[in-house]
């Protein structure tokens, strides 16, 4: 807008008639008006159920001045909650981003049999997460899991461990599960990003005695920066609001000391019935999510712009 | 909200549009509950012997995976594209009542209607002298044990007190090469109901005379140090806060585990999943005063008040107990029998598993007919988890979650 405003400042003709300039809004109308009805009227709605005293089957009677919200400020399991999302968020989209990286290096490299691995790392994407965790499920079953009578087999353990039993155990292990079935999806970006950045850089910077850590540090790094940004604001926000690792596996237990906010939002909306609570819920990770992606990508873009 | 539910939600609101046009001519949606593979075929048949019996009424079945059938009921009705008949649990009855979604089925109750079943039963969906719903399964528990395990361990009868059991499950735990004494459930849906049954042995209540939660009484004080005691003695598998009802059935079923309390349907997955297990079935043991309880469910099929076909949903209600109908499905899904006819057949006074669960009748405790019973079973739950785990003092644990409940009984 501000540069359009300069060139209008300064005289000189727009490059088209200023009667077609409406043209491409007109022509986004109709996308536009389907984009609001499917973002905006849920939200609407959301909203609305978070305002108002409502009974277990949605129906809402009246509004309630905040009870809903005001209730979950003081549900001590909410607090707990929320700050686990934070440090699954951060663990998760981390630790994918650091193991991402490498491996997407490794399977830019040309090697005999890379469409193999990479084949094999793409693999887990294409099953369902859902499926995904009831097989770990069953893999750390302590008495008959496959992970207790491997660890056996190879002598590393003597009795089984209770993988589930504690969130000491159960949340890290959930936190890698999760970093697992992020990684296809965080590489694809990478592989994307790396393809992109010209070869002959590295031959230039090579003949001027550049190591590869000085490579990978003054131009991969660099160059990969905008598909970094990508994948941390893409990946938060899938994570923060993953649900079937967590549910299937411990389903927030035991005491609810797995629970992140979406696993407490589903047990007070389905379980208990507390659908006004629940749709509070709903929006606070909205707002948490709208507001980190906001101020990351204007960050972003501010350091791009330098 | 989950893309899956997301889509889940999506699709319940195609699938409505789909009923509303359909509901034009005559034709009765039922929503059912899925209790086993069996459960859509049987529904099914039925459907299609009642539209040949009745021309001009289409049956249409739904079935539902129990784990979201409260889930789907609630979105359906918030969005008004509820079915005409569902099955419920019956302890979600009294939100269906308060809320005026369920209509009372006294008009079309006969004597003879009603003569068909057994009163115990009936009762839980008779809320205010009406009627609002009819047991469509009815089950209870009892404690099977792993014969060879026993007889291997040197014992030669089950045991009938909490102390026997204490003392069978160390010696079955002491066998070494990773059995374990008594199959503690730790984990989701009826972590509660495992541990009533100790606290009933015990002479503690859910809810106590005065109404309020009886979880800081002392017997169910006594009754978590017991279970308690059990775990610490090693006499439970090890990490029970990670065991769902049916991994505990799991390891009895590997006879992994000497002895567990669960509901009837175990014996038919045993028939079919371990037939060389040797298993007996017996009594819940019963606490120092002679006390115990076992714990009986039922769910129930209803009738909503927003129905347009209702004399025909009757019609095909009153099909589904009819005699022939009821012992198909009470044999097929190895539940308990509503109706009298179905309890005198061969089948069932034939059937020595059985035997043991309708023994245990007379003890029953059904799940209190309160507003917010799942939100007590669930802090109900999550204290007892942390009892498992050794967090924090146990009586205050309790103590602390009698107060959450009897807040919410104030409500």
């Amino acid at each position: 807008m501000a540069r359009r405003l300069s060139l209008q400042l300064t005289g000189r003709p727009l490059p088209v008639p200023s009667r077609a300039r409406f043209l491409p809004y007109l022509l986004l109308l109709p996308s536009l008006v389907l984009a609001a009805g499917v973002i905006f009227w849920p939200v609407g709605d959301l909203l609305e159920i978070a305002t108002n005293d409502v009974n277990r089957f949605g129906q809402l009677r009246g509004f309630n001045d905040f009870a809903n919200f005001k209730a979950l400020v003081a549900d001590p399991n909410f607090t707990a909650a929320l700050i686990r999302t934070v440090v699954w968020t951060v663990a998760v989209v981390g630790g994918t981003i650091l193991i991402s990286v490498p491996v997407a290096l490794i399977l830019n490299e040309d090697f005999y049999g890379r469409d193999v691995a990479r084949v094999i790392v793409m693999l887990p994407w294409a099953v369902s997460l859902t499926m995904t965790a009831i097989v770990w499920r069953w893999a750390l079953n302590g008495e008959s899991g496959m992970l207790n009578s491997a660890l056996r087999g190879l002598g590393l353990i003597d009795t089984n461990i209770q993988w589930l039993a504690t969130a000491d155990l159960a949340f890290p292990v959930q936190i890698g599960i999760g970093i697992l079935v992020t990684i296809p999806f965080t590489t694809t970006i990478f592989l994307g990003g790396l393809s992109s950045i010209p070869p002959d850089l590295y031959e230039a910077s090579a003949l001027e005695g550049a190591g590869p850590w000085q490579q990978f540090r003054h131009i991969t790094l660099p160059l990969l920066k905008p598909f970094l940004n990508i994948a941390m604001v893409l990946n938060t926000i899938y994570v923060f609001n993953s649900f079937p690792i967590i549910w299937v596996m411990t389903q927030g237990g035991p005491a609810n000391s797995t629970d992140i906010l979406v696993t407490h939002l589903y047990k007070l909306g389905f379980r208990i019935g507390k659908l006004g609570e629940a749709s509070a819920v709903s929006v606070v990770t909205l707002a948490i999510l709208l507001v980190f992606t906001i101020v990351y990508v204007r960050l972003a873009m501010r350091e791009e712009a330098r | 909200m989950t893309k899956t539910a997301l889509f889940k939600l999506g699709l319940a609101a195609g699938l409505s549009l789909v009923a509303v046009a359909a509901a034009q001519a005559g034709t009765v949606r039922v929503t059912v509950a899925e209790y086993s593979a069996k459960t859509g075929p049987y529904f099914e048949e039925a459907a299609k012997s009642f539209e040949a019996a009745n021309p001009g009424t289409d049956i249409e079945i739904e079935v539902v995976p129990w784990d979201v059938l409260l889930q789907k009921l609630t979105t359906d009705i918030a969005g008004g594209s509820n079915a005409d008949l569902s099955i419920i649990g019956t302890r979600w009855l009294l939100d269906f009542v308060s809320q005026e979604v369920a209509e009372p089925l006294d008009a079309y109750i006969t004597d003879e209607f009603k003569g068909r079943f057994i009163d115990t039963f009936l009762s839980p969906s008779v809320m205010d002298g009406k009627t609002y719903g009819l047991p469509i399964a009815a089950s209870a528990r009892a404690m099977y044990y792993n014969k060879a395990l026993f007889e291997q361990a040197g014992i030669a009868e089950p045991p009938k007190t909490w102390d026997e059991l204490k003392t069978s499950a160390e010696k079955i735990s002491g066998l070494g090469g990773e059995v374990y004494g008594f199959g503690l459930q730790g984990k989701e849906i009826e972590t509660d109901v495992y541990f009533y049954y100790g606290m009933w042995s015990y002479g503690a209540e859910i809810l106590g005379a005065d109404g309020t939660s009886g979880l800081d009484d002392p017997g169910a004080i006594e009754a978590a140090k017991l279970y308690k005691g059990l775990i610490d003695a090693k006499a439970t598998q090890p990490g029970v806060t990670s065991y769902s009802r049916e991994d505990v059935q799991n390891l009895f079923k590997q006879g992994k585990v000497g002895m567990m309390i669960t509901a009837p349907f175990l014996s038919n997955q045993i028939k079919e999943e371990a037939p060389d297990l040797k298993y007996g079935v017996t009594a819940i043991p019963a606490g120092p005063s002679g006390d115990r309880g076992t714990y009986g469910v039922t769910d129930s099929i209803i009738m909503f008040k927003n129905s347009q076909v209702k004399d025909e949903a009757w019609k095909f209600m009153d099909y589904l107990f009819t005699t022939e109908m009821r012992s198909k499905f009470t044999e097929g899904e190895g539940f308990l029998p509503v109706n009298k006819e179905v309890a005198a057949s061969d089948y069932f006074v034939n059937n020595a598993d059985l035997k043991e669960f309708t023994a245990l009748l007379p003890d029953a405790r059904f799940a209190p007919v309160i507003s917010g019973w799942e939100e007590i079973a669930q802090i109900t739950s999550d204290a007892l988890q942390k009892i498992y785990l050794g967090e924090g003092d146990l009586e205050a644990t309790l103590k602390d979650a009698a107060a959450k409940a009897d807040a919410i009984l104030k409500q």
